[in-house]
């Protein structure tokens, strides 16, 4: 067992304050928000920052959501608690709801953000799906400004990011314009309580079409979809709709872990993705 | 005055303390001047030690010692409940994954784990034994060093080995079933981890540990340092969970050699990852041969057991004989041969874990029963009751019989599931009984004092890990004494002050000290009695105790009362003395019968995900044949944490060790067990109370069964909800999908 490092702490006030310690201490400064993950990492020894930089008390980061026409803007200091109860995400992207509260246990989702989930860029983190499936996009701010990109091009693979360096995230974003009409999470793991994920899937059925997102099978989170309109449709050729999502799967490349062999997690990709999409579908028919 | 103190749900002694924060577990102690230490392991389980560099961790300010096996007596002195052959600290080899090669010893906690960091060990890998095949091939590499065993097993890695039966040679059966079962390693998983503190006492020692055991570890450290037992003294606070994994001395011999060398109060606390690797329960691989008749009823049975233990005995041999005593379980079975082996392999030391061996037996025994019914298609409730042995029947041929009306607690389980009611599809229901055999040998003292107000003090060496044993002793006093429980003190856990117990194990407190408590009042009754008369100028015949009051001819007092008048002026109390001991039978192939048997029956329904291979139980249904529950609700919490306890078995538990013989999934990220969202959607304990054990009014011993008989139950409702048989435990939903994926017909796909 490593030895709890010693790094210093620093809790800057102001985004600025934030910059010039990154800046400063260059990848050996650490900046973070819950530290939910981050403490996990110090304990295993996988972290070993010289400076912690908490982004908690920076004025300038949002811990709220914000609401206008098109977006549905996460603050970065969100943390999934305050996610899933606030009442325009559970109505516009249950799945997301689902996915978030799936994440560890109450006591972790009243101090970890969703920002935090997606830099710790886990091929398994609970809400990467999610935010892929709706297209959601993450803003980055730098002493350079503010940067936009896809969620689904930000997580590289596991525990690398586009974050680049004297960058932190500044929100996520959730189109509220893309018509969503169904949604819905689905996830295996080895128990109910508190476990990480075996296999994760999110189907979101909307204007553009159906698109599938799956976590823990592939290096990284990735997310297709079917424009052609198969398995939207209730009334497809059953083979057709299983012929897609089996093709879909083919794209998984899981590894063999604690949690599940290759094979069974190859099997659940398609097994979970059929029960995600029903009940995307599903849903989509309720008023 | 309440008469009805025994049978009574009162509070639990220490329960408030427990809720709120307040109780001091070994953990919480600080003693002035402490220096702490951290052990220094390595990642692989067998190694031949070339070196061991400290001087960078022993140049640190503040690190006081980095003890080696060569700070140590020579030659290394060894101790073990059953063969002395742990080492204080290992000597030239690792033969487990995380066995200590050094100690550092440091001002604080965080200096020792730095520093223990900073040790340098030149190691050689070799080959290690993490299996039964590997353990049982010839060609494998010894795990202990044959000069420091005897016999004719010294050179290879069976520890022991038996054979035993009785009856004939099988005649005909209709049905011979051979199938082969196994249970894994799994850890006690205790919130409590494992702490230790020893300081130099004088011309003594002091250990503190929180140990289910304390007179077995005074025994261990006496002999070990060459000390009287009266010098040394072991503290043993309520430990914070046990379940058998704090039975026996581990580290505290090193602690206690450390302190007298260092002068100074030494601690250690072990990490959740730390007591994995300490303890964890017998794994066991069994294959039966069972021979039927028509109707169900055993014609034979063949048993080969082996069960891997880890790299030093501990109590291991006697968790695999006493489990496999009852390898034929509560069944009559009329010829029986049964060949076990206990083997030794590089991993941690398997020790007592709840239910010794019986949850491994019993997985094997019921899901051979179920093969069984299924083959002749008599119902899985039905080939049980043909078997079951009746109250007083001699079920093992010169064995203690039947103690228990057994198939009373069999069929209210049953009922409880709707047995015999249709089910949907996909829905499955199990039912699977356990017996084990309880404490044999032993004795318990225990001392009374009644106070002159009437109140009780308790001195008793039990250990209450969380069992209760606290509110059951204050429980059978006040109902002697005729005084409220919360007028009763029970001092345990200090051999200098409290009497002999030989442990806290196997479910005998209640048995063995509940009885001791009962004879120290009793005893007391007997001096009340010549008090009385000689106070009142009575003949002794003219006096009686009952109902915790003295009855004079003329008049009842309390025992206040009584004592006032006769300690007036002077002071005084009455100290009463009691025992009950277990004595050793040298011709029972357990040192003695047992005290009684622990017997258990689990119903369950279960509903299956024939995609994912989930499962959710619906509903468990625990029956528990205690005799007399003395604290209903504590019995009832005893073997509801039992079942749950059993889940994890069943669902989700086992070590997994890697080519280089390290514990994979060493931790709470890994290694799984059930949460609240992991429980049956209902659950229940049930009591038969028929008042027919040897324990204090009829009490038998409680608290493992529940976990006896959960892995059959469920796995038999699976199989009926699925058609899939596993016998391989833990019934993971990947196991459980593969178990589909064979049962289902290639053309159906």
């Amino acid at each position: 067992m490593a030895m709890l490092a010693e790094p210093r702490y620093h809790s800057p006030e102001v985004l600025d304050e934030v910059f010039t310690d990154l800046e400063h201490f260059g990848p050996s400064g650490l900046p973070f928000a819950g530290g939910t993950d981050v403490v996990v990492g110090l304990r295993k020894g996988k972290l070993a920052p010289r400076v912690m930089v908490d982004l908690k008390r920076v004025a300038d980061l949002a811990q709220g959501i914000e609401v206008n026409d098109t977006w549905l803007r996460i603050g970065a200091l969100t943390t999934l608690s305050r996610l899933v109860a606030h009442p325009d995400v559970r109505s516009h992207f249950p799945a997301l709801v689902e996915a978030a509260n799936t994440v560890g246990s109450i006591q972790i989702r009243n101090r970890a953000t969703l920002a935090g989930n997606i830099c710790n860029a886990s091929p398994a983190a609970d809400t990467a799906p999610a935010l892929l499936a709706y297209h959601a996009r993450i803003a980055l701010v730098s002493r350079h400004g503010i940067r936009q990109m896809p969620v689904a091009d930000f997580v590289l693979g596991p525990r690398r990011t586009a974050l680049r360096a004297g960058e932190v995230v500044n929100g996520i974003d959730l189109p509220l314009d893309g018509g969503v009409a169904g949604s819905s999470f689905t996830r295996l793991t080895r128990r109910r309580g508190v476990d990480l994920a075996t296999v994760s899937v999110c189907a979101v059925v909307d204007r553009r079409g159906t698109h599938i997102a799956y976590g823990a099978v592939a290096p990284r989170p990735f997310v297709l979809t079917d424009n052609a309109g198969v398995l939207a449709d209730p009334h497809a050729d059953p083979a057709a709709r299983k012929a897609l999502l089996t093709g879909f799967a083919a794209h998984a490349s899981p590894i063999s872990d604690l949690r599940g062999s290759r094979e069974y997690r190859q099997a659940m990709v398609i097994t979970c993705s059929e029960r995600a999409l029903q009940t995307a579908i599903t849903r989509r028919h309720r008023p | 005055m309440n008469s009805e103190i025994v049978g009574a749900s009162v509070r639990r002694v220490g329960g408030q303390e427990r809720v709120t924060g307040r109780y001091r577990f070994v953990g919480d102690l600080r003693l002035e001047g402490m220096l702490h230490v951290k052990l220094v392991g390595l990642d692989c389980a067998h190694a031949r030690v070339d070196a061991v560099q400290a001087d960078a961790a022993r140049s640190l300010p503040g690190v006081h010692a980095v003890v080696t096996e060569n700070d140590l007596p020579r030659p290394m002195p060894r101790f073990g409940p059953v063969h002395h052959d742990r080492p204080i600290l290992t000597t030239g080899y690792t033969t487990y994954h995380g066995e200590p090669v050094a100690a550092v010893v440091a001002e604080t906690e965080e200096l020792a784990a730095h520093a223990a960091q900073l040790v340098r060990v030149d190691y050689t890998e070799l080959p290690s034994v993490t299996t039964v095949a590997a353990a049982l091939d010839p060609t494998s590499p010894l795990v202990q060093d044959p000069d420091r065993r005897s016999g004719a097993l010294a050179f290879t890695n069976v520890l022991s080995e038996s054979r035993f039966g009785w009856g004939d040679e099988p005649g005909a059966a209709e049905l011979v079933v051979d199938e082969a079962y196994v249970f894994p390693m799994v850890t006690h998983f205790a919130i409590e981890p494992h702490t230790f503190l020893a300081a130099p006492d004088h011309d003594g020692v002091q250990v503190w540990s929180a140990v289910q055991h304390p007179f077995a570890l005074q025994q261990v450290l006496a002999e070990l340092l060459g000390l009287p037992l009266a010098k040394v003294r072991v503290h043993a606070p309520d430990p914070g969970g046990a379940f058998g994994g704090k039975q026996h001395a581990k580290f505290e011999p090193l602690l206690a050699l450390i302190a007298q060398r260092l002068s100074r109060p030494v601690r250690l606390e072990l990490s959740l990852e730390e007591t994995f690797q300490a303890v964890r329960r017998t794994m066991f691989e069994i294959r039966l041969r069972s021979g039927f008749f028509r109707d169900g009823r055993f014609a034979f049975q063949d048993a080969e057991c082996n069960a891997l233990l880890g790299a030093y005995a501990d109590i291991g041999p006697r968790v695999v004989s006493k489990s496999t005593y009852l390898m034929c379980g509560p069944y009559r079975v009329p010829s029986a041969r049964i060949h076990v082996r206990a083997l030794l392999s590089h991993t941690p030391p398997a020790t007592a874990f709840r239910g010794f061996g019986t949850p491994q037996v019993v997985w094997a025994l019921e899901s051979q029963l179920d093969e069984a019914a299924r083959r002749l298609g008599i119902d899985r409730l039905e080939i049980r009751l043909r078997n079951l042995a009746g109250p007083g029947e001699e079920f093992m041929r010169g064995g203690k019989p039947a103690d228990g009306d057994w198939g009373i607690s069999l069929r209210r389980a049953a009922e409880e599931v709707r047995w015999s009611e249709p089910l949907p599809s996909g829905r499955g229901r199990g039912v699977a009984v356990g017996i084990k055999a309880s404490a044999t040998t032993g004795a318990s003292y225990a001392i009374v004092r009644l106070h002159v107000d009437g109140s009780a003090t308790v001195l008793s060496g039990t250990s209450d890990m969380g069992q209760g044993a606290r509110t059951v002793l204050a429980q059978i006093a006040g109902q002697e004494l005729g005084v409220d429980v919360l007028r009763v003190r029970v001092v345990m856990g200090d051999t200098a002050l409290v009497p002999f117990d030989l442990q806290t194990s196997a479910s005998r407190s209640t048995v063995f000290m509940g009885s001791a408590v009962r004879a120290a009042c009793q005893d007391i009754h007997r001096q009340l009695v010549e008090m009385a008369a000689a106070t009142f100028q009575l003949s002794a015949d003219q006096v009686s105790v009952t109902g915790g009051l003295v009855q004079l001819p003329s008049r009842k007092l309390s025992f206040a009362e009584l004592l006032a008048e006769a300690f007036a002026g002077v002071g005084g109390e009455v100290i009463g003395i009691g025992s009950r001991r277990g004595e050793h039978v040298g011709t029972h192939p357990l040192g003695g019968p047992p005290a009684f048997y622990e017997f258990s029956a689990t119903a369950c329904e279960v509903a299956v995900d024939d995609e994912t291979g989930e499962l959710t139980i619906l509903k468990h249904i625990s029956v528990a044949d205690v005799g007399r529950a003395i604290n209903p609700a504590q019995v009832e919490s005893q073997d509801e944490g039992a079942a749950i306890m059993g889940l994890g078995h069943t669902l989700m538990e086992h070590l997994l060790f890697d080519k280089r013989g390290a514990v994979r999934n060493l931790g709470a990220l890994d290694y799984r067990i059930p949460t609240t969202k992991d429980l049956p959607l209902a659950l229940q304990s049930l009591l038969t109370e028929n008042g027919d054990g040897p324990g204090p009014y009829g009490a038998k011993g409680a608290g493992e069964g529940g976990l006896f008989a959960v892995a059959p139950a469920v796995a038999s409702a699976v199989a009926e909800a699925t058609g899939a048989v596993v016998r391989d435990l833990p019934l993971t939903p990947e196991r459980i999908w593969r178990a589909l994926q064979d049962t289902k017909d290639p053309s159906d796909a």
